[in-house]
């Protein structure tokens, strides 16, 4: 058994892993699939060898072609466990919202919600400070600690 | 789809079928676990059973 790396259209990457499952009840030999969120217009194939995938794929909507190289598992485990979005925030950091109504404001973190992956800051050039809370992916930390 | 908040199945249902823990439509990452006895990936994310996995859930 091997991994292998599937082009498909960008965006189509849910369906693809759809029809290699649904592949797999017709042929077997494919045991898992992964499409992680970070990769975009790839995902990985476990199955028994590159024949098999080779040969799902060429009738296959969405699927454009497979690299020829087999990747190890310890080349795509870290895509199994993603990292949470607020693991390198801390609070009195200050940080940029990069998206949402107040992009390109700075801010200071003033809570974390690890369980939802959620920061509450405080826009630094508001005349009141208001807490607004936003989502991890939402920030870039621009410095550590304040003063 | 709506994931397992705990053991990260997809499911349509607001409640998890397997361990009964609450489901959550804020989830990232898709696997589909095929044959967890011959799958390495499964093997590695710790899954024994059959299914559709969110790698990530909020």
């Amino acid at each position: 058994m091997a991994i292998f790396v599937v082009k498909t259209q960008v965006g189509q990457e849910e369906n693809v892993a759809n029809l290699f499952e649904k592949a797999s009840k017709r042929t077997g030999k494919i045991y898992a699939i992964l499409a992680p969120k970070e990769l975009r217009g790839y995902i990985f194939v476990e199955g028994e060898n590159k024949e098999t995938v080779k040969r799902i794929i060429r009738h296959m909507r969405y699927a454009r072609d497979m690299l020829d190289k087999e990747v190890e598992i310890e080349e795509i485990e870290h895509f199994l466990f993603p990292p949470s979005a607020v693991a390198n925030i801390e609070e009195g950091m200050i940080v940029e919202l990069v998206s949402g109504p107040f992009k390109g404001e700075k801010a200071k973190v003033t809570r974390i919600d690890d369980a939802k992956e959620e920061i509450t800051v405080e826009l630094l050039d508001a005349m009141v400070p208001i807490p607004i809370t936003v989502r991890g992916e939402q920030v870039r930390v621009l410095k550590k600690k304040e003063g | 789809m709506k994931a397992c908040r705990k053991c990260h199945i997809l499911t349509n249902r607001s409640t998890c079928p397997y361990c009964g823990e609450s489901t959550s439509d804020n989830w990232q990452g898709y696997l589909i676990v095929i044959d967890p006895n011959n799958s390495k990936i499964a093997e590695k994310a710790g899954l024994k059973m059959p299914g559709k996995y969110a790698l990530k859930v909020r």
